[in-house]
């Protein structure tokens, strides 16, 4: 790390940052100012919108010039990720850039250029995209800083497995794998030690990479504050309970952003805490997301990033919206879990236990659960051709919410390539669902 | 040279039973056969099976699921395995993952799943949560079969096994002389995945004496990918004057162990599980699977690489690209085919393995 890079990251980021508060404080501004639209079905966007853009931005302009001054390690979502904090660590999680790519309706052209490499169109549009920014050197935002260390925990899905062995042999740098057995009741006492074994390995080769030891006090600091923002985070969710809902799924797919990238930053708890007093002020004043909400529905699986604002607006014209969704609640249902004295223990009952990392009929039950404590109607199911973990089940999950008397709608799309979604097909199904559910 | 007589799995089974002894009906890939024996369970693999057609499971499972996994559930639930004693789902994937959950939570055959999971590493550590694993998978498993686990039962076993593995090394090895055509020689390799160890060696050893001195013609080839169904590939192979002389299949070379030594028997099936060759299921590097095929192929002079895979089987799409590229760095020619278990082998294929073969020769 040179002097020469020490400068470009205090330079670019100190002068990124100072445009990027500017740009906050003109849309809070506009925010407050503009005159609502009438016409529209929504309520006007949360006032925190723009400090939610403002923090993703500097993450990502942090980002470009990370690779100059600190160690940075590339981790997939859901990987225990505090002790990388604890030690300094820049992190990027290549399925949140992937996503930001299919917002920004950039997936299709990048899955193109993996598969243009060999890559199958078969696999993870996150990994294409990812493979495809990698190769073709496109992204939407700017720079990605090249890793030093690699970090795939398999709590999600195998995929990320064969993904990061690819990122590996590309980079040629150390990959760590904490390896989480698929629980498929209840996780063995083995299967806890097992982690906790593969974290204080991983920990040890992070500390060779960064070339300085873990401060257990830092550590405990950001297991606290990850602790907290998780708390948070589920207390956000969990006002959507509240009829209308003040912030609907689609919403919280976005707002998502910093638990899954930012978990253990104060900055996280800051935001999260500002959206909950928000969303209070919306319960009190009787605003919900929607101005007239009639339909109340839970969404099962990953978005379909480069859709989210068709799919809200075709949802909304017909008074309905998503008061849940087992993804965002992924990320807040284990706050319980995490125990800040007990860090590395902890966060190998934690990060075991991910709804991804659980069979079909776990899932079944928490959909269920979702729809009773939010009072919903029905369940979308987004079948996901590029995430068989998350997808394998659905059909009988949904005879069985119907036989329980949930309507739901198995929807077949991919989350980030688009040519694995007919729109048309899509609107009609999801119409013809809406006008079945007694509202 | 007198054709070996090869039983089927019909008859292994029937003769297994007329024993007294009874069946575990195992999914892919890498299942502890010696533990299962030594509980006097016969392990019977199902890879597919292609002739059940995936149409029972459509309504379980998403088209976009690889055939192996839909094969295997419509078999479930055609009544397929309702005559096994136990049914070991090993994780080895997020879509075999997917069918042990279904049959867990919804499907629940009959016979009890056992599902168990694979560490995807070789450190120690991996083989010690593998063997904490495999201890609670004998547990279960003495609770079906009426009986505690033997450990001198499963040391033996095991050593049978070892047995079974270097039997079936020597006969790729030697597989120039064996005489056999492609589908025969896959026939005897394959029918591990029924037969007890030891009938496997004694098949085995039958077509090893009974080899020639001559090395039998044909464009040498290795063959890679899951396992070979359609098997009409194989008889592709042998019309297009292909010799399968080397073998990275997933239900055969991948799965010839080390022999491993340890007191603990349970600890040495454990480390056998984790010593085979490089496998995509078991998250080898992309450099050592690159290397063990470069070697499987300088050893045994194969011109070329065919990867016969699955569509939707993610372990190895996965790899292609990289392995590909290490392959044709090395010199060696690469041919990529995916197929549905459960349809014909393509016409599209047929005449690519044709021309891939007539530029190898
Ligand atoms: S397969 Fe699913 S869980 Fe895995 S990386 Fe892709 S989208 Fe994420
Ligand atoms: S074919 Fe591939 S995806 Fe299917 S079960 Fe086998 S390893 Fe898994």
């Amino acid at each position: 790390m040179s002097i020469e890079g020490a400068l470009r990251y205090y330079l670019g980021t100190g002068i990124g940052k100072g445009v990027l508060r500017f740009e906050r404080l003109r849309n809070e501004w506009r925010l407050r100012h503009r005159a609502p639209k009438t016409s529209s079905p929504f309520s006007p966007p949360l006032s925190t919108s723009p400090w939610l853009k403002e923090l993703i931005s500097r993450h990502y302009l942090t980002g470009r010039y990370a690779d100059a001054h600190r160690k940075v390690a590339w981790v997939t979502s859901g990987a225990p990720v505090e002790f990388l904090k604890a030690l300094g660590y820049y992190l990027l999680y290549p399925e949140n850039h992937g996503a930001v790519c299919g917002i920004r309706r950039r997936g299709e052209e990048l899955c193109q250029a993996a598969e243009e490499a060999g890559y199958s169109r078969d696999i993870c549009s996150y990994a294409r995209t990812d493979l495809g920014s990698l190769l073709s050197g496109r992204t939407p935002v700017g720079r990605l800083p090249k890793p030093d260390l690699l970090l795939c925990c398999t709590n999600i899905c195998q995929t990320v497995l064969f993904w990061y062995r690819v990122l590996a042999a590309h980079f040629r740098v150390p990959l760590v794998i904490i390896d989480t057995p698929f629980i498929y009741s209840t996780a063995p006492a083995h299967a806890v030690d097992f982690v906790q074994r593969q974290l204080e390995l991983g920990v040890e080769t992070a500390e060779r990479v960064a070339g300085r030891s873990i401060d257990p006090a830092e550590l405990e600091r950001v297991t606290r504050r990850s602790r907290e923002a998780v708390e948070l985070w589920m207390r956000v969710l969990e006002r959507a309970r509240h009829v209308p809902a003040p912030i609907t799924a689609f919403d919280e797919f976005i707002h998502m952003g910093p638990i899954v990238e930012m978990r253990g930053d104060r900055a996280t708890v800051d935001y999260y805490r500002a959206l909950l007093a928000t969303l209070d002020l919306r319960i009190a004043r009787g605003t919900g997301a929607l101005k007239q909400e009639r339909i109340r529905l839970i969404w099962d699986n990953l978005p379909i990033w480069y859709r989210m604002r068709g799919l809200s607006e075709l949802l909304a014209r017909h008074g309905a919206t998503l008061v849940a969704s087992t993804y965002t609640n992924a990320w807040g249902e284990l706050a319980a879990l995490i125990d800040p004295s007990d860090p590395m223990r902890s966060a190998a009952r934690v990060y075991l236990h991910p709804i991804l990392n659980r069979g079909t009929g776990h899932k079944l039950d928490t959909i269920q659960r979702l729809a009773t404590d939010y009072a919903a109607h029905g369940v979308i199911l987004h079948s996901d051709r590029s995430c068989k973990p998350y997808s394998v089940g659905q059909m009988d999950q949904r005879e069985r919410l119907s036989a329980r008397g949930i309507p739901a709608l198995l929807l077949e799309a991919d989350h980030n390539d688009p040519r694995a979604f007919a729109d048309e097909q899509a609107e009609n199904r999801i119409q013809a669902f809406l006008e079945m559910i007694p509202s | 040279m007198a054709p070996i007589s090869i039983p089927g799995r019909r008859e292994a089974i029937e003769d297994q039973r007329a024993a007294g002894g009874g069946l575990a009906a195992v999914f892919p890939v890498h299942n502890p056969r010696a533990l299962l024996r030594s509980f006097g369970l016969l392990p019977v693999e199902v890879w597919g099976p292609p002739s059940a057609r995936g149409d029972r499971a459509a309504a379980h499972l998403q088209a976009y699921t690889c055939s192996l996994v839909r094969c295997g559930l419509s078999f479930v639930l055609a009544g397929g395995l309702d005559r096994a004693d136990c049914i070991v789902v090993p994780h080895a994937c997020d879509s075999l993952q997917g069918l042990g959950s279904l049959l867990l939570d919804f499907v629940k055959p009959s016979p009890p799943v056992l599902p168990y999971y694979l560490p995807r590493g070789e450190r120690d550590v991996d083989r010690a949560y593998l063997t904490a694993e495999i201890e609670s998978l004998a547990e279960r498993l003495a609770r079906i079969a009426g009986r505690e686990l033997d450990r001198a039962e499963l040391h033996a076993r095991l050593d049978r096994e070892e047995q079974a593995d270097r039997a079936a090394a020597a006969l790729i090895d030697d597989r120039r002389r064996l005489g056999l055509s492609n589908r025969r020689l896959y026939e005897l390799l394959r029918s591990r995945e029924y037969l007890p160890a030891e009938r496997f060696c004694a098949l085995a050893d039958s077509a090893l004496e009974a080899r020639g001195e001559m090395e039998a013609a044909g464009v040498p080839v290795l063959l890679s990918g899951l396992v070979p169904e359609p098997a009409s590939v194989l008889d592709a192979l042998d019309a297009a004057g292909a010799c399968v002389v080397a073998d990275d299949m997933a239900c055969a070379g991948r799965r010839i162990y080390r022999a491993c030594a340890f007191d603990d028997p349970l600890e040495r099936q454990a480390a056998r599980l984790l010593s085979g060759p490089p496998d995509s299921t078991r998250d080898c590097s992309m450099g050592a699977r690159v290397a063990h095929l470069c070697e499987l192929a300088e050893r045994s002079g194969a011109r070329g690489v065919i990867f016969f895979d699955v569509k939707f089987c993610e372990p190895e799409l996965f790899y292609l690209p990289r392995l590909q590229a290490g392959l044709r760095e090395a010199g060696l020619a690469c041919l990529a085919c995916e197929v549905d278990l459960a349809d014909a082998l393509p016409d599209q294929i047929l005449t690519r393995l044709e021309a891939f073969v007539e530029m190898l020769s």
